[in-house]
C-alpha cells in the first residue's frame, strides 16, 4: 500500500491509507511502513481514514512502536475515530500509545 | 381500555395501512397474498403504531433521564405476538373489522404466525412475561437476548418416539424485528494476553490476537397494556466482521474463507436445548459471552449519551442476570470499567456490584453452570485474569474472618479445584451482585440453607425472594377470552392491570348462575382442546370427563412417571379388580425432551405405549383416555391450559424452583394436584388448603432422605399392594408387547435406593390425593366453587406484582 508521509517540524506524519486494517492487509502495512521506521525516529500515525482495526492491525502498530522505541524514538497516534479508539481501549493499547485528537497536537507533543 | 371498541376511524386507518404494506412492503395486490403474506402485512401495520409509541416512550425516558433496567436472558419464550400486541394496543376489534372488510379472518391470520420459541421452558417464558409487565407498568426496562435463527426444535412423534425437527423461525425474517446495523457491536473472542508495561511503567495486560464477531441488534417492540409504553427486546445476531477473510481468500482457499464466515454466524444459529451440558461447550460459552458483550456495549453506549462520570452508573443502570448464563457480565463489566474506562479496581468493583443482580433458577447442584478453566482461558483470556483477581480478593476477605476454614474457602472459591479445574458461574454471579434472589419462598429458603449457605452467611443482606409471576394479559385475557369476558361481566376489567381485583369473584363462587356460566366456559375450552387432540390422534375425549393435564418439559424431577403410575393403577384396578374409576378422566400430556436426554425420551414413549393399550381397550373406553399432544409450545399452551380441570404439579419436593405453569392453570380455573414444591406452597397459602390437593413429602423430608440415604423404595413396594402392582407392570411387557423389556429399566430404577426423585415415597399419597380429586370432581357445585376460588385468589401470581417487587427492592426504577 502506498503510505503518504509528510515531514513537519522534524516529525514524520504517515497516514494509514485504508478504511480497515486487518488480517488481509496488516502484513502489507508492516512491509510498507518499514522504510519510514528506518529513516525516522519521531513518527505520527494519522488514523483519520481508518474505520476498523482488528488485532492483527493493532499488532502491526504495536510493532511500529517497538521498533521506534528500540532505537530511542517514539510513535504517537492521532485522529482516531470513536470506533477505532474503542478498539484500542478494548485491548488496553491506549495505555501504551500516546493518542492525540489532531496531527498538530501530536507534533506539538514531540516538541514538548 | 379493556372492552376493545371498534371505531370507524381506527378501522379505516388500519385497513388502509394493511393494504399499503401489502402493496409497498410486500409488492403484491391484496388478492395475491399468501396466508403468511397476510400475517406480515397485518403485523407491519400494527408495528407502525407500536413504533410511534416506542419513540414517544424513549423520548419520555430521555427527558426524565430515567434509570433503566437491562434484563439479560439467554432465552425468551415469546410465542405468537400479533394477538397479544393487538390486545395490548386496544386494536383487536378494529383489526378484526378491517380484515372482514378485506375478506379475511383475524383468527386465521393470528393462528398462522409461527411461535418465536427462543427458549426451552419456564425461564424464557418468565422473561417474556416480565417484559410484558414492565411495559404495562410503564417502567424503563428492556430485554437483551440472542436472535437465534433456529429456536427450540419442533417435536414430532413416530411410533411413540420423539423426533426432532429444526425450527427455522427466522427463515422468512420476523415482521416484528427492526435491524439496527448502525448500532452493531464488535465482540472480541479468543487470543492471548501479552504482559506488558504501560507508559507509566505499570502492569498492562494486553488482549492480543483475538478474533472478531459482530453483534447486529434487532429490536422487537414490546407493548404494554393500554399502549402508553412500548419498550423493546433487543436480540443480537452474530456476523462475521467481513463477508470473507480476504487474506485466506487471496491465498486461494475459498472454502476455508467461507467456512470462517459460517463459523462466526454459527454463534447465534441455534438455541441450546436444556439438559445438554457438555455438548458443544465452546460454542455455548462463546454464545453466552456474545450476549453479555453486546448487551454491556449497548448499556455503556446508552449511558454515555447522557453521562460522563461512571460514579453515576449505578444510579442510571440496573442489570438483571436471569440465571447464570449471563454471569460473565461480572467480568465483562469489570473489564470495561478497569481496562477501557480507567477506573481503579475498587471503584470498578463497587460500580459492578451496585449495577448487577442475579436470579437463581435451580436447586439441582448439577445444573449449576461451570466452565473448564482451560476453555475459558482459550476463549476469554482477559476475563479469566479478571475472574482470578476477583477470586483472590474474595478469598482474602473470607480468610480474614475464617483463617482456618479451608473447606469454606474451597466452597466459596470461584474456582473448583477439580480435574479439570472449573469456574463456578453461580459463585461469580453471586460475588458480583448486590442482590441474589430465588423465585419462590421455599426456593429462596433452600438456596440460603442448602445450595449456597456459605454465601448466605457471608452476605445475608444480598439474599431475597421474588416469587415468580405470569402475565394475566397473555394467560387469561388472550388465552381464555371467554373466561375473561365472564369475569369482566361480573367485576369489570380492573384485574387486567391489577390482578388482586379478582378477589371480588369470591362472592360469586357459590352462586349457581355464575357457576353454570363458569362450567359452560370450561366446557367450551375442553371442546376446543378435544379438537386439537382429535387433530393429532383421532381420539375423541369425553367432554364430561375430568381433564387431568400434565404439560411441561419432560424431565425426571418433574415426575411425569409418577403420573403414569397413577394411570396404570387406575387401569389395572379396572381390568383386574373390576373397580371402576371414581370419575372418568382424560389424561393429557405435552412436553419436549432434550434431544440427548434418553430417560426423558423413554418417558414419552411410555406415555404413548400406556395410552395405546388403554385407548384400545374397550373395558376402559368410557373411563379413561390418554393423549399426548406433540410439539408443546406457547401457542399450544394457550389452548391446553384453559381446558384443564386438574393441574399436575408433582415434582419431587425441593427440586422445582418455582414453576409458573402451576399459576397459569390455577388462573384458568384448574385445581392443582401438587407436591410441597416451588410456588405450589404459596398457591396453597393463597387459595386455601381446601381448594388444592397437596400430597407427599415436605422439602425438608425429601432432602433428609437423600442426605441420610434413608430412602427404602422396597419398603413402600412391600407395604402397599397398589404400589407393588404398578411397579411390577413395568417388567411385565404389558405396555411393550412389540418391544419386550422396553420398560424394565423403570422397574429397576424406581426400586433403586438411588432414585433421587423418590417416586415410591410419594406414590401412595399421590394415589390417595388423586382419589380425593376424583370424588371432588363428582360434585360439580363443590368443584366449580373450588375452581372459581382458585381464579379469585391468584392475584399474588401476576408478573406485575413480581416486577414491582424487583423494581422497588432491586432495580430502583420507577414508572
Amino acid at each position: 500500500m502506498e503510505i503518504p508521509v509528510d515531514k513537519l517540524d522534524g516529525v514524520a506524519v504517515a497516514a494509514v491509507p485504508v478504511d480497515e486494517l486487518d488480517a488481509s492487509n496488516s502484513g502489507e502495512f508492516k512491509r510498507d511502513i518499514t522504510p519510514v521506521l528506518q529513516s525516522h525516529t519521531k513518527l505520527v500515525l494519522d488514523l483519520r481514514q481508518l474505520r476498523f482495526v482488528d488485532s492483527s492491525g493493532l499488532g502491526a502498530m504495536l510493532s511500529c512502536l517497538r521498533q521506534l522505541s528500540a532505537k530511542g524514538g517514539d510513535l504517537k497516534l492521532c485522529s482516531l475515530s470513536k470506533q477505532v479508539r474503542a478498539l484500542f481501549e478494548l485491548v488496553r493499547m491506549h495505555r501504551i500509545f500516546e493518542i492525540y485528537g489532531t496531527k498538530e497536537e501530536a507534533i506539538r507533543a514531540f516538541q514538548n | 381500555m379493556a372492552t376493545q371498541q371498534c371505531s370507524v376511524e381506527d378501522t379505516a386507518a388500519l385497513q388502509e395501512s394493511i393494504q399499503r404494506h401489502a402493496r409497498y412492503s410486500l409488492g403484491k395486490a391484496w388478492c395475491d397474498l399468501s396466508a403468511r403474506d397476510r400475517f406480515v402485512a397485518v403485523a407491519l401495520a400494527v408495528r407502525d403504531r407500536m413504533l410511534d409509541l416506542s419513540l414517544e416512550t424513549e423520548d419520555r425516558y430521555r427527558r426524565s433521564d430515567a434509570k433503566r433496567l437491562y434484563y439479560v436472558s439467554i432465552e425468551y419464550l415469546i410465542g405468537q405476538s400479533l394477538g397479544n400486541n393487538l390486545q395490548n394496543l386496544g386494536m383487536r376489534e378494529s383489526c378484526r373489522q378491517a380484515l372482514i372488510n378485506l375478506g379475511a379472518d383475524l383468527d386465521e391470520i393470528e393462528e398462522s404466525e409461527p411461535d418465536a420459541a427462543l427458549g426451552n421452558g419456564g425461564l424464557g417464558r418468565l422473561a417474556a412475561c416480565f417484559l410484558d409487565s414492565l411495559a404495562t407498568l410503564g417502567m424503563p426496562g428492556n430485554g437483551y437476548g440472542i436472535n437465534y435463527e433456529y429456536g427450540l426444535f419442533k417435536q414430532e412423534i413416530d411410533n411413540g418416539y420423539q423426533r426432532e425437527k429444526p425450527d427455522n423461525w427466522l427463515a422468512h425474517s420476523s415482521p416484528w424485528q427492526i435491524a439496527r446495523p448502525d448500532e452493531t457491536c464488535v465482540v472480541p473472542v479468543y487470543g492471548r494476553i501479552e504482559h506488558s508495561l504501560d507508559r507509566k511503567g505499570g502492569y498492562n495486560p494486553m488482549w492480543m490476537e483475538w478474533k472478531v464477531l459482530l453483534g447486529l441488534p434487532h429490536d422487537m417492540p414490546i407493548t404494554g397494556y393500554g399502549g402508553r409504553t412500548v419498550n423493546f427486546l433487543r436480540l443480537y445476531s452474530a456476523h462475521s466482521s467481513h463477508d470473507f477473510d480476504m487474506g485466506i481468500f487471496n491465498d486461494g482457499d475459498y472454502f476455508k474463507a467461507v467456512q470462517q464466515k459460517i463459523t462466526s454466524e454459527t454463534i447465534s444459529k441455534v438455541l441450546y436445548p436444556s439438559d445438554t451440558a457438555g455438548a458443544g461447550q465452546e460454542l455455548r460459552l462463546v454464545q453466552e459471552y456474545f450476549l453479555v458483550a453486546c448487551t454491556l456495549r449497548d448499556i455503556v453506549r446508552t449511558f454515555e449519551q447522557a453521562h460522563t462520570s461512571y460514579q453515576d452508573f449505578p444510579a442510571k443502570v440496573a442489570i438483571q442476570m436471569n440465571d447464570t448464563h449471563p454471569a460473565l457480565a461480572v467480568a465483562e463489566l469489570m473489564r470495561i470499567l478497569v481496562d477501557e474506562k480507567n477506573l481503579e479496581w475498587e471503584e470498578a468493583w463497587e460500580t459492578t456490584q451496585a449495577a448487577l443482580a442475579y436470579t437463581n433458577h435451580t436447586l439441582l447442584p448439577e445444573a449449576l453452570e461451570k466452565w473448564p478453566v482451560a476453555l475459558l482461558e482459550h476463549v476469554l483470556p482477559r476475563h479469566l485474569q479478571i475472574i482470578y483477581e476477583i477470586n483472590r480478593r474474595l478469598l482474602e476477605q473470607v480468610a480474614q474472618v475464617h483463617p482456618e476454614d479451608k473447606d469454606r474457602l474451597g466452597r466459596l472459591s470461584l474456582i473448583e479445584e477439580s480435574t479439570p479445574k472449573q469456574v463456578r458461574m453461580a459463585n461469580l454471579a453471586m460475588v458480583g451482585s448486590h442482590s441474589i434472589n430465588g423465585v419462590a419462598a421455599i426456593h429462596t429458603q433452600l438456596l440460603e440453607t442448602s445450595l449456597v449457605p456459605d454465601f448466605y452467611r457471608l452476605w445475608p443482606e444480598r439474599f431475597n425472594n421474588k416469587t415468580n409471576g405470569i402475565s394475566q394479559r397473555r394467560w387469561l385475557l388472550k388465552a381464555n377470552p371467554a373466561l375473561a369476558d365472564l369475569i369482566r361481566s361480573v367485576i369489570g376489567d380492573a384485574w387486567i392491570t391489577d390482578l388482586d381485583q379478582l378477589r371480588a369473584l369470591e362472592k360469586c363462587a357459590g352462586d349457581a348462575g355464575f357457576q353454570r356460566e363458569f362450567r359452560k366456559v370450561k366446557r367450551a375450552s375442553k371442546a376446543r382442546l378435544a379438537q386439537v387432540i382429535g387433530d393429532s390422534s383421532r381420539m375423541k375425549p369425553d367432554l364430561e370427563s375430568l381433564f387431568d393435564i400434565h404439560v411441561k418439559r419432560i424431565h425426571a424431577y418433574k415426575r411425569q412417571l409418577l403420573n403414569v403410575m397413577h394411570i396404570i393403577h387406575e387401569y389395572l384396578s379396572l381390568i383386574e379388580d373390576g373397580r371402576q374409576p371414581t370419575a372418568p378422566r382424560t389424561y393429557v400430556f405435552a412436553g419436549k425432551a432434550a434431544p440427548g436426554y434418553w430417560l426423558a425420551k423413554q418417558i414419552i414413549k411410555l406415555i404413548h405405549n400406556v395410552g395405546r393399550v388403554i385407548n384400545n381397550d374397550s373395558r376402559a373406553g368410557q373411563w379413561m383416555k390418554v393423549a399426548f399432544i406433540p410439539d408443546y409450545r406457547v401457542s399450544l399452551a394457550e389452548k391446553i391450559i384453559p381446558a384443564a380441570d386438574l393441574s399436575e404439579q408433582i415434582s419431587t419436593a425441593g427440586t422445582e424452583a418455582s414453576g409458573t405453569g402451576n399459576m397459569k392453570f390455577a388462573l384458568n380455573g384448574a385445581i392443582t394436584i401438587g407436591t410441597r414444591d416451588g410456588a405450589n406452597i404459596e398457591i396453597r397459602e393463597e387459595v386455601g388448603a381446601e381448594n388444592i390437593f397437596i400430597f407427599g413429602l415436605k422439602p425438608g423430608e425429601a432432602q433428609a432422605m437423600l442426605r441420610e440415604r434413608s430412602y427404602r423404595p422396597h419398603e413402600y413396594y412391600d407395604r402397599d399392594s397398589r404400589v407393588r402392582r404398578v411397579v411390577d407392570a413395568f417388567r411385565s411387557n404389558l405396555f411393550c408387547r412389540d418391544e419386550p423389556d422396553l420398560f424394565a429399566w423403570i422397574y429397576r430404577s424406581i426400586l433403586d435406593e438411588n432414585d433421587e426423585f423418590l417416586h415410591l415415597a410419594d406414590l401412595s399419597a399421590y394415589l390417595d390425593a388423586q382419589e380425593n380429586a376424583a370424588k371432588a370432581f363428582n360434585d360439580p357445585a363443590a368443584w366449580t366453587r373450588m375452581a372459581i376460588l382458585n381464579v379469585a385468589r391468584m392475584g399474588k401470581f401476576s408478573s406485575d406484582r413480581a416486577v414491582r417487587e424487583y423494581a422497588s427492592d432491586i432495580w430502583g426504577i420507577e414508572a
